[in-house]
């Protein structure tokens, strides 16, 4: 019977050293909320995996090419998993496609100049990358394939694209032409960027074309370019500029453009950014002028 | 007609015998076949990087830097630190459960324990990910990170449970009852018969559930992954963003080509090693437990 007291006494002992634990942090950080200007507030820097086409876009925009992430870096494997973090944790800083930002997290204006659709076209917004197919010649060679690179030039998708909230950077574009006798089945496949339009692409196309079956499926930009050089897909989606040596065989086209938006909390006070202060933030080896406090964007 | 009906039998025999075999040997093919795809793709990688390379503290993929010290660093804290607390915990319910409470609550709380093998891990992970991490971020942490070793612990210290609680509960129930009668005839009380006679005498099937568990945290992705931060550096504090061997896999496996898609076999390989080395401890064990009754 003792022992069983003392164990139970034991495991009381250890919640209760837990709880106040966590009582006296709480404290603290009610503290750092109270503000005192000078309070630093740490920035939690989330970015994407290593071949993620969003991440290598981003670094090398904001001119850190082929450079490693800082090294407190919290790391997301997807699009939702970085609106989750961000929409959840008041110090978080991350980069994510236009497209998918939602009215859950705070959109920064980057070097004063806002993140809208207008501003990418006209390229006074930085942060935007083509979203591409690749495909090898030949391809184009078959009538359903060359259809549906035609289709993706046409205005039907561009009308497509642009309602989603991509650009469309084919002006005064043609209609698609319906060939009547057209049948086959066409594979898509990479970028996850990429994917949830030409899901919608393929759906019209589809219900243009009823003999021709158009699969889409994710993978990421480095599936794109394999899955394309291989063969095993007509077209593959990449979501940065078309890097020849991963795909030799293989040429492109841009099927439209997207921003890559800044995101921070919602409660999170700062309304713009510059692009040498995000460079500082994301760069590993920025040492002493690396940005790690929210105190050091506001002044 | 006897001799027709003989024939019958012996020929359905050898079909079945056929088809138990290739059963038998169709396992021992995967496995072969997985042996053979991580080797050949990852023991010349590792070869051609150099040990001191793959074994460095550095992992960058495009300069060439493809060392994951700091994730198997990773790995083994948070294998030992979840294995630490799956234990305490584990052990005792099962020893609570062998002896110490009504029997009637026995089945009910041993089902329930066992459900809890069932659920998905990446529902601990979406579990973790959205209420673990931001109370560790705003009650515990000292730093503002929710993130790494501890969180991912604390998912995993619930995922081992059943597995630690059923394996040691099952052992102890193996142990005769009369040493547990000798024991209170002896004069022993009830704690001191479980825990001087029985739980000794159980040990090796303890150790047992001990090394299932250990591998079960180390091999576990999905729900580390998404509460580990995911950044590959040294550990040095609880919370920090780090990377375990299966994250480093599992993050990379659908972006990388290349170089750097090889390296992340290369990785299985390591993480191969070590669970062959907890297999072979497990077999040991087990050997040893059979051997002793």
């Amino acid at each position: 019977m003792k022992k069983q007291l003392a164990t139970v006494s034991l495991a009381l002992a250890l919640l209760l050293i837990a709880a106040c634990g966590g009582n006296s942090n709480t404290n603290n950080s009610n503290n750092t909320n109270n503000n005192n200007a000078d309070e630093p507030k740490p920035i939690s820097i989330i970015a994407r995996e290593d071949g993620s086409g969003t991440k290598t876009a981003f670094m090398e925009i904001i001119g850190l090419k082929g450079k490693a992430d800082p090294e407190n870096v919290i790391i997301q494997t997807g699009t939702a998993g970085v609106l989750t973090e961000v929409k959840g944790n008041p110090a978080a800083i991350a980069y994510e496609s236009l497209g998918y930002a939602t009215s859950d997290v705070k959109i920064l204006k980057v070097d004063g100049v806002e993140a809208s659709t207008a501003n990418i076209k006209n390229a006074s917004y930085k942060i935007s990358r083509p979203l591409s197919v690749i495909y090898q010649e030949e391809t184009l060679e078959d009538e359903a394939y060359k259809a549906f690179y035609d289709y993706l030039q046409s205005s039907n998708a561009q009308k497509i694209i642009s309602d989603e909230g991509y650009v469309s950077i084919i002006d005064n574009a043609a209609e698609y032409t319906i060939n009547g006798a057209l049948s086959g089945k066409i594979d898509v496949s990479g970028s996850t960027s990429l994917q949830p339009v030409m899901v919608l692409l393929a759906s019209d196309f589809e219900s243009l074309q009823p003999n021709v079956e158009v699969s889409v499926s994710g993978g990421g930009s480095g599936t794109g370019y394999q899955n394309a050089e291989e063969g095993v897909s007509e077209f593959g989606m990449i979501s940065e500029e078309f890097n020849i040596e991963k795909a030799p065989s293989c040429t492109f086209h841009v099927v439209c453009k997207d921003g890559i938006a800044v995101i921070v909390n919602k409660a999170n006070e700062i309304d713009s950014i510059s692009m040498e202060q995000l460079k500082r933030i994301y760069d590993e080896e920025a040492g002493e002028e690396a940005i790690t406090t929210w105190n050091e964007i506001a002044k | 007609m006897t001799g027709k009906a003989y024939q019958y039998i012996k020929a359905r025999d050898a079909v079945m015998r056929g088809i138990f075999l290739f059963c038998a040997a169709f396992s021992i093919l995967a496995l072969s076949c997985i042996c053979v795809f991580l080797f050949a793709n990852g023991l010349p990688f590792i070869a051609k990087t150099g040990i001191s390379n793959f074994f460095g503290r550095k992992w960058h993929l495009s300069s060439g830097a493809y060392g994951i010290l700091s994730m198997i660093a990773a790995s083994f804290y948070v294998t030992a630190l979840s294995t630490a607390i799956g234990v305490v915990i584990g052990l005792l319910t099962a020893i609570s459960l062998y002896k110490f409470c009504p029997q009637k609550a026995v089945g009910p709380i041993r089902q329930m324990i066992n459900l809890l093998a069932g659920i998905p891990s990446v529902i601990y992970g979406l579990f973790g990910l959205i209420v673990i991490v931001p109370y560790l971020r705003d009650h515990v942490s000292p730093n503002g990170i929710g993130y790494g070793i501890l969180s991912a612990s604390l998912v995993l210290a619930v995922m081992v449970l059943p597995t630690i609680v059923s394996v040691s509960l099952d052992s102890l129930n193996a142990v005769p009852g009369s040493y547990y009668e000798g024991a209170l005839a002896l004069g022993a009380t009830k704690e001191q018969s479980v825990f001087k006679v029985m739980l000794p005498a159980a040990k090796s099937g303890v150790l047992a559930a001990v090394v299932l568990s250990i591998g079960r945290a180390l091999g576990e992705t999905m729900a580390v992954i998404m509460v580990i931060g995911g950044s590959p550096v040294m550990p040095k504090s609880l919370f920090q963003s780090v990377r375990t061997l299966t994250a480093n896999i599992a993050m990379g496996a659908t972006e990388l080509s290349g170089d750097a898609a090889t390296a992340l076999v290369a990785t299985g390989v390591v993480l191969f090693f070590f669970t062959m080395l907890l297999n072979i401890s497990f077999s040991l064990l087990k050997g040893e437990a059979n051997g002793e009754r």
